[in-house]
């Protein structure tokens, strides 16, 4: 392994300064009442430490994903956690497949899973489980228990055994017969006719019981394989006599494997038996997750979906004409995938004729397959086609034509290109994820549609002086002046320059440093391996990632021939994220240029690890105040849909036949009559957003909240205010309509001093700031979600998910899942007016004004769609059900950057605050 | 027309399903018929690609480069019908539909039995070429949208009653229940018979006696693609005045000498200065005077129940953008209405799987602004669905987008007693 030296000499981050801020952070966690003690006695342990514990996951080519998550949340979340699902991914692929194929003599198709299985292992997260001082074994993420040091742990059933394979060599010997490669390159001598006892789990394969190990082999050297023990995964891979060979041929080159074996003496019985459940559980739940429904029999559903990816190049060789060996890669393997896989001379021929025939290339095709739609994306790349194809239901094509942009990305973005990653074999975790998990939307299945589209991240503004520290704290991490980084410290180049760094906090971006292509690209890359969910759902023991990346913003070539331009170095580009409980911190390093040239695979390095995961520790004081502000109120507040929704009680017929109608009199159109005046002036400066208290006297809830806010004092909190937004929300129309009632009573008493001293208590930046909260006009605040994108700096801000959740109502999530799909295709209108914009730009000089444009609508700038819905379940025959009509209006600006909006509001707006509330909303985003 | 110079390319390729035989190929360029034909190479491999499929069980329904989007679509097993477009806005709603068009025009001239069942190609090939007028009309610009939105383009006559009297007592007194006064395509009125015709005849057959060359009289055999596929019937036609013809669709009887100058005169002549208003209508649709606001440059009005529609660009004085492009614009709006937003139309062929999904939020109202960024400019687009009927509108740049949605309700409040 190619460290560098730096790695081995001791550091720990509690002789830096950081120390004393992760002392406050303890305290402030305890404060939160959520027992850290997992991650914590994982750090502990790592101070202890000479070597950091994830020094053994790293890769032979420096590549290190390593994933520790704190305990408490691992007991606790081990079925449900989505993410850890996704990690591991494959694993539960092939326990589906493994039923499938069991009657089936598809060997070659599963031969090839294992491969790809194989190749992903390599680089997903190594399982590790290390010494703690306290006993409090962590679970390991995924199947077994494992551990380094068999001596540590007694009452073990699985010991890990990492042995290093050469299958080069094999080549030199040949391989002659089946079932010998377990001896050729591990060592391990296993007699078929031996076996006396066959698991009742595994009809299809006897138990790799090792009856001899074979002298001068890895496993004798490595001294801990014991006669009798049980092989049971390679790799994590599960292994019986029957696929033991064929998973171990598919070792692409020297590497260290990792074995897993079961104790000779364990009590054989129990260990499968639970193992077996937690893998079908796993398994549901992965696939609940994949396709957001719950139907028995769903494994077989997923199979039976036909979609596929496929790599295949374009380029025969005439002389071989051995069969399927256009495919370089393809993906899953079932029979509903078959099909499409049979028919990939239709993409080949259409790929080539039709960018003959229209001089474009391809980008997409329909099929119909079992009275299926079926889209399929193309992606060329000078001789090779990437394929992605997908139900129609689940992907609509507009989502589908973004996905493989995304793929593509992303694989350059970690390989440099398509050719070399497929070409190197390098494959798939990411693949893995684009062709199936993508398909199907992880974490939040609505809003995925749209927003895993969007060429930004998720952005959670903060107040200026969190900003602030967050800032500091980044800038002191990038200007890389600790003492050991500095040259003069060893007296030699430094290794990495640090470019840039960003910070996510749960999975939404709160600072960064960094080109928005590098930012997009890191985002998309942490998307594809789930980390920002991860980090979102659940607390992260620690979290490190090492590995070359390609950005395309500095790799693509410079346009610009003058010498004095800047010139990017012709160095290579590092990505280490670091992740500590809720936060991930991305840094892109740089070496070549002004630090010292990269040789080999570097690993990472400890020193930039630990300064990073300082820069976290000291970040660990604001933690609690971030997340207040994730689950303070939001910022434009929203509403419910369901709040809207009225006409099942008459008693409020004689009041106001709809809440929304109700304009408020008196106190109330004073309230808000400075907010119409700010509004229109625009304040754009402002970005601080704060739960303030005046926030709740604008009205500017909905027709009731409004007015009852005046009444209430100006300390009210905010938190005051939902609980009863909630309990309206649940608790139905008899208390609502009482409220209603109490409302109206109070409005009509104006009460000029509590209006006069609200005044005099609003500095004027409270006073802006109470302005901002709301974005539409009106007395009554009827927006319900917003997207906003920002192009320029590669952000975009919407509800956070604990604001949307705070709205829970029988509609509000129907209505926010057709929001994000209508603003789907919304966009697709967009994305051809931004084509056709560049094109323009293009040609600019011969075009003679807007003769292109003669059939299309483009440019579309603003579109809107309004919807009528009504409740689900509508018991009472008598009366038609309600309706509310809500409007879902996108926009797209062009100048002066490229901007997009979209939201959601109720009907009953004056149209003309559209226009208003965007210019207002950007104020927020700047 | 002819704007958009290279650009805008369409070609109609039939091929005999079974063999592969190409029939006919119809090309378009800038809404114009075109020489230009695609390499038979082309040809052939567009025809493999989809036979290849559907001999593995997938039908490969349509592919899209950049700017160019084909569409394949087999009938009966025996013909298959290929569209290559790059206009822009072609979408595969649109192709789709023209494709079904083309079909049922093939069928209207040549009878369904000769279409599966192909015994000799060369034959067929000679009559399908009377169909070809037809087929070019659907491929280039035209003034009508039936092909588009499978509703029977209308005019709403200044007084139909008194035309509707006198068309039903012809028609009876000719022997027939099926009869129609059409102006340049457009059905002014009809017997209540002739509404009921099928889909795709009831657009076809008007859209058909608008594009034959002017002729005094005609006997004219047709199959009906949906009534009649394979037993002909006679459709007569006779010009009441220049651009106006009498339709009468009928069996073996009437001969067409039987329907005399005097009958004629005798239904008639009473009617004639209503009938001379109905002439200029063709590309109005609307009776003059009918109170539009002047905003709105361009309407298409829908009856998604009674298939028929209003589509006119020309409500007011002439401004710009051109009505061709006005109609385009309208024509673009009209697919992405129906695609995206809009569930199709009840009775139509398509069957949206997403659509279907979430029926609880039925979209009601759709507003689209293009054009750049200074004020003033571009135009504004705006639907409406309120029951059957759907309207859609092509506004000016004046009309502030928030009056979008008012504007439009009260139109179609104003214009659904006209259909």
């Amino acid at each position: 392994m190619a460290f560098p030296v730096s790695c081995a000499s001791p550091h720990s981050p509690d002789e830096l300064p950081g120390d004393p801020s992760s002392q406050e952070d303890e305290d402030c966690d305890y404060e939160d009442r959520v027992s850290y003690s997992g991650s914590y006695s994982s750090e502990s342990s790592d101070y202890d430490d000479v070597e950091p514990e994830w020094l053994d996951s790293v890769q032979k080519n420096g590549e290190l994903f390593y994933l520790e998550l704190s305990e408490g949340e691992e007991e606790s979340l081990l079925p449900e956690t989505p993410t850890v699902n996704h990690v591991r991914f494959s694993e539960n692929e092939i326990i589906i497949e493994e039923d499938d194929y069991k009657e089936g003599k598809k060997y070659e198709p599963k031969l090839k899973r294992f491969t790809k299985i194989l190749k992903s292992k390599s680089l997903l997260p190594k399982r590790h489980s290390k010494k703690s001082s306290n006993g409090n074994e962590p679970v390991s993420i995924l199947k077994h228990q494992s551990n380094q040091k068999t001596g540590v742990v007694v009452q073990q059933r699985y010991k890990d055994v990492t042995i290093y394979v050469n299958p080069k060599k094999l080549t030199v010997t040949k391989a002659k017969e089946q079932l010998k490669l377990l001896e050729v390159l591990v060592g391990i001598i296993h007699q078929t006719k031996w076996s006396w006892k066959k698991s009742g789990k595994q009809s299809s394969g006897e138990r790799l019981v090792v009856h001899g190990l074979l002298p001068g082999g890895s496993a004798m050297k490595s001294g801990q394989i014991l006669i009798g023990d049980v092989l049971v995964a390679v790799n994590d891979v599960d292994v019986t006599s029957e696929n033991i060979e064929r998973v171990l041929s598919c070792i692409p080159g020297p590497m260290q494997v990792k074995l897993t074996f079961e104790n000779a003496y364990a009590v054989k019985k129990e260990t499968t038996q639970p193992r077996q459940k937690k893998a079908q559980s796993n398994t549901n739940d992965l696939v609940k997750l994949l396709w957001g429904e719950e139907v028995e029999g769903i494994q077989q559903n997923i199979l039976n979906t036909p979609h596929i990816v496929m790599y295949l190049t374009l380029q025969l060789d005439s002389e071989t004409s051995k069969e399927e060996q256009e495919i370089l890669y393809h993906c899953p393997v079932s029979d509903a995938s078959q099909k499409l896989k049979s028919v990939r001379g239709i993409f080949l021929t259409l790929c080539d004729m039709l960018e003959n025939v229209t001089g474009t290339q391809v980008t997409s095709s329909s099929l119909l397959l079992n009275g299926k739609q079926i889209h399929v994306a193309y992606w060329k790349e000078s001789d090779k086609l990437l394929l992605i194809g997908l139900p129609a239901e689940k992907v609509p094509l507009p989502q589908l034509r973004n996905m493989i942009e995304d793929v593509v990305q992303t694989l350059k973005f970690m390989y440099g290109s398509l050719d070399s990653l497929f070409f190197q074999r390098a494959l798939h975790p990411a693949k893995l994820h684009s062709g199936t998990s993508l398909s199907a939307q992880q974490y939040d299945a609505s809003s995925a549609v749209l927003l895993d589209g969007l060429p930004g991240v998720r952005w959670l503004t903060l107040p200026r002086e969190i900003k602030m520290e967050l800032d500091t704290a980044l800038n002191d991490l990038e200007t890389a002046d600790f003492a050991e980084l500095s040259e003069d410290y060893y007296d030699m180049r430094r290794l990495y320059t640090i470019l840039g760094s960003s910070l996510f906090y749960k999975g939404y971006l709160i600072c960064s440093h960094l080109p928005k292509d590098d930012l997009i690209d890191i985002a998309v890359y942490c998307r594809h391996y789930c980390l920002l969910p991860l980090a979102a759902k659940q607390r992260i023991g620690q979290l490190v990632i090492w590995r070359e990346v390609f950005p395309r913003h500095h790799l693509q070539p410079s346009t610009d021939s003058n010498t004095e331009v800047f010139q990017e170095p012709e160095g290579r580009y590092f990505l280490l994220i670091v992740g500590l409980k809720h936060y991930m911190l991305c840094v892109l390093l740089e070496s070549g240029g002004c630090a010292s040239k990269a040789i080999g695979n570097p690993g990472p390095d400890c020193i930039y690890v630990d300064q990073v995961k300082t820069t976290l520790h000291q970040l660990g004081g604001i933690d609690c105040r971030i997340s207040e502000q994730l689950t303070a109120s939001p910022s434009p507040c929203l509403s419910c849909a369901d709040w809207f929704l009225t006409g099942s009680h008459e008693k409020l017929d004689s009041l106001t036949t709809s809440p929304i109608l109700s304009r408020l009199p008196g106190t109330s159109k004073v309230a808000t009559s400075p907010t119409c005046r700010r509004i229109l002036f625009g304040d754009y400066s402002l970005k601080a957003r704060k739960p303030s208290p005046s926030r709740s006297s604008g009205g500017s809830d909905n027709g009731c909240e409004g007015g009852e806010g005046i009444g209430l004092s100006p300390h009210t909190t905010p938190d005051a205010i939902w609980k009863q937004r909630e309990s309206r929300g649940s608790d139905g129309s008899e208390e609502s309509g009482a409220l209603l009632k109490v409302t109206k009573k109070k409005v009509s008493l104006p009460n000029p001093f509590h209006l006069g001293n609200l005044k005099k208590n609003l500095s004027e930046k409270d006073l802006e700031i109470y302005n901002t909260m709301k974005l539409t006009s009106g007395p009554e605040n009827t927006l319900f979600h917003y997207v906003a994108l920002e192009t320029v700096q590669g952000i975009f801000i919407t509800p956070t998910h604990e604001e949307v959740a705070q709205l829970s109502g029988s509609i509000h999530p129907q209505l926010i899942k057709n929001f994000h799909q209508c603003c789907l295709s919304i966009r697709a209108i967009f994305q051809k007016t931004l084509v056709e914009e560049k094109k323009k730009a293009l040609n600019r000089g011969d075009h003679s004004g807007s003769t292109n444009s003669v059939s299309s609508l483009n440019p579309v700038k603003e579109h809107g769609v309004l919807f009528e819905c009504s409740p689900e379940k509508w018991t009472d025959q008598r009366k038609a059900p309600p309706v509310m009509a809500y409007w879902v209006v996108g926009r797209l600006f062009l100048h002066p950057k490229l901007q997009e909006l979209y939201v959601c509001f109720h009907d009953s707006v004056t149209e003309i605050a559209i226009e208003m509330a965007f210019k207002l909303f950007f104020g927020l985003t700047l | 027309m002819g704007e958009e110079g290279t650009e805008g390319t369409v070609h109609l390729l039939c091929l005999a399903a079974s063999s592969g035989v190409p029939l006919f190929c119809r090309s378009c360029r800038g809404g114009a018929p075109a020489r230009q034909q695609l390499p038979f190479s082309v040809i052939g491999s567009l025809n493999g690609v989809h036979m290849f499929g559907q001999n593995l069980e997938v039908q490969l329904s349509s592919a899209r480069t950049e700017d160019t989007t084909v569409v394949w679509k087999s009938f009966h097993d025996s013909i298959t019908l290929i569209v290559l477009s790059s206009e822009e806005g072609a979408s595969e709603l649109r192709l789709e539909r023209l494709l079904q068009m083309v079909f049922g025009a093939m069928v209207l001239l040549v009878g369904l039995e000769e279409l599966t069942n192909i015994r000799n190609v060369e034959r067929l090939k000679k009559e399908l070429r009377a169909s070809y007028c037809l087929i070019d009309s659907f491929l280039g610009d035209s003034e009508l949208i039936g092909d588009l939105t499978q509703c029977v383009d209308c005019v709403v006559p200044p007084e139909g009653s008194v035309l509707q009297e006198a068309l039903s007592g012809f028609a009876e007194a000719a022997g027939t229940a099926f009869g129609s006064l059409v102006v340049s395509g457009r059905v002014v009125a009809a017997t209540e018979s002739w509404w009921r015709l099928g889909t795709p005849e009831a657009v076809l057959l008007p859209w058909l006696v608008g594009s034959l060359p002017p002729q005094a009289a005609r006997d004219y055999p047709v199959y009906l693609p949906h009534g009649s596929p394979t037993v002909p019937h006679r459709l007569l036609t006779l010009t009441l005045l220049p651009g106006l013809e009498l339709c009468l669709l009928c069996g073996p009887r009437p001969p067409l000498s039987q329907l005399d100058p005097q009958i004629l005169d005798r239904w008639w002549q009473p009617v004639l200065d209503p009938l001379r208003a109905c002439v200029p209508l063709g590309s109005r649709a609307l009776p003059a005077g009918f109170p539009l606001h002047t905003d709105i440059l361009g309407l298409l009005l829908l009856h998604l129940e009674l298939k028929r529609c209003l589509f006119t660009v020309e409500p007011s004085g002439v401004q710009e953008p051109s009505p061709e492009h006005r109609r385009r614009l309208l024509r673009s709006f009209y697919t992405l209405v129906t695609a995206t937003h809009f569930p199709p139309e009840p009775g139509s062929a398509e069957d949206k799987v997403e659509e279907a999904a979430q029926r609880t939020q039925v979209p009601r109202v759709c507003y689209l602004v293009s054009g750049p960024e200074e004020p003033g400019t571009g135009w504004r687009l705006v639907a409406v669905q309120v029951g059957p009927r759907r309207l859609l509108l092509l506004l000016s740049a004046q009309c502030p987008t928030h009056a979008l949605r008012g504007l439009a309700t009260h139109t179609l409040q104003a214009l659904s007693p006209l259909l």
